[in-house]
C-alpha cells in the first residue's frame, strides 16, 4: 500500500462543521434543532469505535461511509455504515483520485476520530482537513469557546492511511443477503441484557425467527438451555425488493430461519450502540449469516456476523 | 499523633489519598506542628506530590501526644494498597460517616483509622507502618521564571483534549500564548498515534507570567490526581517552571490544605529555531526549544549548588541526551531526620554531571522542618551522598526493630 500517495497526487478533502447561530443549515429548514441532530451523528462515531479498531473511512461528495470488511481476523464480521455528508458538515469540499472515481478512502482507527471529535463537541466550529505532516492525516481543528476575547484553539492529527484505488474493490458496499426471514429486533437494551446473561453460560447463540414475527435466543450447553421467546415483532416489508427468490414468499410463515453465532460478537455489536436506532431488524440467511440493520434517520448501520456449525 | 476529622473532612482527605495514590505506591505520613502532611513519590523518582493538612483542617489535631517522653511525633510511611481501600468512593453513598480518627500507635508500630460512621457503627483499622524519616522535596517555587495560575475547570477543559493513556505532554509558554502538546519521543512514532495541541492565550490564565521562554515536557498522567482534587474543590491552581529540564511543580492552597505535585522534565539538547505557526496551520508545530548548555545560574547562595554543562550524551543515531529523571529528582528529594541541617556540598562531590540546579524551597510547611525557620539567606543544601543511599529504603530497620513490642 503507498501511503501517502492519495495525498500527493492532489486528493483533498476539507470540511468545517459550524455550530449553528446566525446560519440557517438545512436541519433548521426542517424544523430541527441543529447542534443536537450532530451531536448523535458524532455518536454514530463512537458506535463505530466501538466496533473496530481500525476501519475505512470512505468519503464522497454526498455521503461518509465506515467500512470493516469481513476478514479471517475479525472472524468473518463486516460492517457498513453510511452517512449522509451534508447533514454531518456545514462545508464540504473533496477533491477524490479523479473525475470519475471522485472519492476517498482512508484507513482509519474510529477511535481517534471519535476522540476528536469528542474534545470538539462544544466548540464553535470543526474543520476538518486532509492534510500530511509526518504522514497522512485527517486533521481536525475545532474553535472552542474560551474565557478570553480569543477562542481556543485545538487540533487533532489523527493518522491515516490512503488506500490506493486499486484496493477500493474490497470495499464496496455489500449486497443484500438472499434472506429467509426478515424481522424486527426487540428493544435493544432488552436484547442486549438477554445476550448478557447468556454469554455467562454459552459461547454460541442461535437466533431464530419467523415471518409471524416470532424470535428465539437459544443456547444449550452439557449442562443447560436456555431459551427466550419474543413475539409480535412484526416482519419488516420488504415485498419484492427483498431478494427474495423470484417467487413471492409461500414460505411457513411459522417455519423458523437459523444462525448460530458467536455470541460475543453479537454481545459487542450491542453493547457498542450508542444511539437507540428508529428501526432495528435482522435478515436471517438459515445457517450462513445474521445481517442486522440499524437506521436512523439518514444514517444505516449494517453488521454481517456468520454462523457456524 | 492524633488527629480526628469530620464528615465532610474525610472526604477531602480520601480525595487527596486518592490523588496521591495516582503517583505513588507509598503514603508517607509526617505529623508536625504546623499540620499533618501525606507525601509520595513515584517508583522512577520522576514525580513527587505533597499534601499538608494545617490544624484548621481537623476538629482536634495534636502532633505529639505525650506517649514517649520527649519523643516527637514519629515519621512513618504506608503502603498504599492498605490506605487507599479505606477512602473508596463508594462507602460515601454506603455508610456515611460522621468522623474519623487517625492515631499512631508508636508501640505497636500500627496507624488507626477509626471511621464513626452513622447507626452508632464504628470501623477500625489498623494499618503497620514501616518508621521512616521525612520524604522531602526541595524546589524553589519563587525562583521559577514562567507561573501560570489557573482556575481548576480551566486545567480540566485542557486536559480533556488529551487521552487518561497518554503520558507525556508539552507545555510551550511565551508571550504571545501557552500551547498544550502531546509529546512524542521520535518523529516516526508518531504515525501510530493522535496527535493533540491546544493553545490558549494569556489572557485566560488568572496569573501569567513569562520570565523565560520555554517548552517543558512532563507525565500528564501524574498530574491528573491532583487536576480531579482541585476541580472537586473549585481550588485554583497555580504552575511554576523554569527550561526544560527543571523540574514543574503545581501548587493548589487553601486556608486548610495545600497540595504540591512536583515532575521533573524532560531536558532537550536540541536548538531548533523556535516557530510560531498560525491556527489552523497545517504545519507542525516546532516546539520553541531553549538551551541547555547554558549553565542555569540563579541568585544568591545557590550558586554554588550549579549544574555543570549539559547532560550525558548518549552515543545514538540521534545524539540524544539521556533523559536521567531520577537522577535529577533524587537531588531533590531528601530523607534526613527533622531538625537535622543539611551541610553544603562541594560541587566535587557530584560524581556524574546531573541535569540542571538543585534548588531550595522554602514552603510554609518545609520551613518547619528546618530548625532555623524561613531565611532565605542561608541556604543549606541537601547531603547528596546521605539522600542517594537511604532514599530507596526510606525506613530504617534498626528503628523498626525498637518499635516492635
Amino acid at each position: 500500500m503507498n501511503v501517502g500517495a492519495g495525498v500527493e497526487e492532489g486528493q483533498k478533502v476539507e470540511a468545517q462543521m459550524r455550530r449553528c447561530g446566525d446560519n440557517v443549515t438545512r436541519d433548521e429548514a426542517c424544523g430541527g434543532a441543529s447542534d443536537t441532530l450532530k451531536l448523535w451523528r458524532i455518536r454514530v462515531v463512537n458506535t463505530v469505535s466501538r466496533l473496530t479498531k481500525a476501519c475505512v473511512l470512505r468519503l464522497t461528495c454526498d455521503h461518509l461511509y465506515f467500512v470493516l470488511s469481513g476478514r479471517v481476523a475479525t472472524g468473518g464480521v463486516s460492517m457498513w455504515c453510511e452517512l449522509s455528508q451534508v447533514n454531518f458538515f456545514d462545508e464540504f469540499q473533496l477533491e477524490g483520485v479523479s473525475a470519475d472515481a471522485n472519492e476517498i478512502f482512508l484507513e482509519v482507527a474510529p477511535e481517534n476520530l471519535s476522540r476528536a471529535l469528542k474534545t470538539a463537541q462544544n466548540a464553535k466550529s470543526v474543520k476538518i482537513k486532509l492534510t500530511k505532516k509526518n504522514c497522512p492525516c485527517l486533521t481536525l481543528a475545532a474553535e472552542l469557546p474560551s474565557l478570553s476575547s480569543v477562542s481556543r484553539v485545538v487540533t487533532h492529527d489523527i493518522p491515516v492511511d490512503v488506500i490506493p484505488r486499486r484496493l477500493w474493490h474490497d470495499f464496496r458496499e455489500p449486497q443484500m443477503p438472499d434472506f429467509d426471514v426478515s424481522i424486527y429486533l426487540p428493544p435493544l437494551k432488552t436484547m442486549k441484557s438477554v445476550v448478557d446473561r447468556m454469554k455467562n453460560l454459552s459461547n454460541y447463540l442461535v437466533l431464530e425467527a419467523n415471518l409471524n414475527g416470532e424470535m428465539n435466543l437459544k443456547i444449550e450447553t452439557e449442562l443447560v438451555s436456555v431459551t427466550t421467546h419474543f413475539k409480535e415483532l412484526g416482519n419488516p416489508p420488504w415485498g419484492d425488493d427483498g431478494s427474495q427468490s423470484s417467487s413471492p414468499t409461500h414460505r411457513d410463515p411459522d417455519l423458523m430461519a437459523e444462525a448460530r453465532v458467536d455470541i460475543k460478537k453479537l454481545q459487542q455489536f450491542l453493547t457498542g450502540q450508542q444511539v437507540n436506532p428508529s428501526r432495528a431488524m435482522c435478515n436471517i440467511v438459515h445457517r450462513r449469516i445474521l445481517h442486522l440493520i440499524f437506521l436512523h434517520e439518514d444514517v444505516s448501520l449494517q453488521y454481517f456476523i456468520p454462523a457456524v456449525m | 499523633m492524633k488527629c480526628v476529622i469530620e464528615g465532610n473532612g474525610v472526604k477531602v482527605f480520601g480525595k487527596a489519598v486518592h490523588a496521591l495514590s495516582r503517583i505513588g505506591d507509598e503514603i508517607w505520613l509526617d505529623p508536625q506542628e504546623k499540620g499533618l502532611a501525606l507525601r509520595t513519590v513515584n517508583s522512577s523518582q520522576s514525580a513527587y506530590a505533597c499534601f499538608c493538612f494545617t490544624p484548621l483542617f481537623f476538629q482536634q489535631y495534636i502532633p505529639d501526644p505525650d506517649i514517649q517522653n520527649g519523643c516527637e511525633a514519629v515519621k512513618c510511611k504506608l503502603n498504599m494498597k492498605c490506605v487507599l481501600p479505606l477512602f473508596r468512593c463508594a462507602s460515601w453513598r454506603e455508610r456515611r460517616v460522621d468522623r474519623c480518627e487517625i492515631s499512631i500507635n508508636i508501640p505497636n508500630s500500627r496507624v488507626i483509622f477509626q471511621f464513626h460512621c452513622r447507626h452508632g457503627i464504628t470501623k477500625t483499622y489498623n494499618l503497620g507502618y514501616q518508621e521512616c524519616e521525612a520524604l522531602q522535596a526541595v524546589f524553589p517555587a519563587h525562583l521559577c521564571p514562567n507561573v501560570l495560575m489557573a482556575q481548576s475547570k480551566l486545567l480540566g477543559d485542557i486536559v480533556v483534549h488529551f487521552p487518561v493513556s497518554q503520558e507525556e505532554v508539552t507545555l510551550s509558554m511565551s508571550s504571545f500564548k501557552v500551547t498544550f502538546k502531546t509529546f512524542c519521543e521520535e518523529e516516526n512514532n508518531c504515525i501510530k498515534g493522535m496527535n493533540t495541541e491546544l493553545m490558549l492565550y494569556p489572557d485566560e490564565f488568572d496569573y501569567f507570567q513569562v520570565g523565560e521562554d520555554s517548552a517543558v515536557t512532563f507525565c500528564l498522567k501524574e498530574l491528573r490526581g491532583l487536576l480531579s482534587f482541585a476541580e472537586s474543590y473549585s481550588l485554583p491552581v497555580s504552575s511554576q517552571f523554569g527550561v526544560a529540564g527543571q523540574p514543574i511543580s503545581f501548587t493548589v492552597k487553601d486556608m486548610a490544605l495545600e497540595a504540591h505535585v512536583v515532575l521533573s522534565t524532560l531536558t532537550d539538547p536540541n536548538h531548533e529555531s523556535p516557530s510560531r505557526p498560525a491556527p489552523g496551520d497545517d504545519c507542525p508545530v516546532n516546539i520553541p526549544k531553549t538551551s541547555t548548555a547554558e549553565i542555569s545560574t540563579c541568585e544568591g547562595p545557590m550558586e554554588t549548588e550549579v549544574c555543570v554543562a549539559d547532560g550525558e550524551q548518549v552515543a545514538s543515531s540521534q545524539g540524544s541526551e539521556v533523559f536521567n529523571p531520577a537522577l535529577h529528582m533524587r537531588k531533590m528529594i531528601q530523607l534526613h531526620a527533622p531538625g537535622e541541617i543539611p551541610s553544603l556540598v562541594p560541587e566535587s562531590a557530584l560524581t556524574t554531571p546531573v541535569t540542571p540546579a538543585t534548588f531550595k524551597i522554602r514552603s510554609l510547611l518545609f520551613g518547619a522542618v528546618y530548625s532555623d525557620g524561613g531565611n532565605d539567606k542561608t541556604v543549606d543544601l541537601p547531603s547528596l551522598a546521605c539522600a542517594s543511599d537511604t532514599e530507596e529504603d526510606g525506613g530504617t530497620e534498626e528503628d523498626l526493630g525498637n518499635n516492635v513490642s
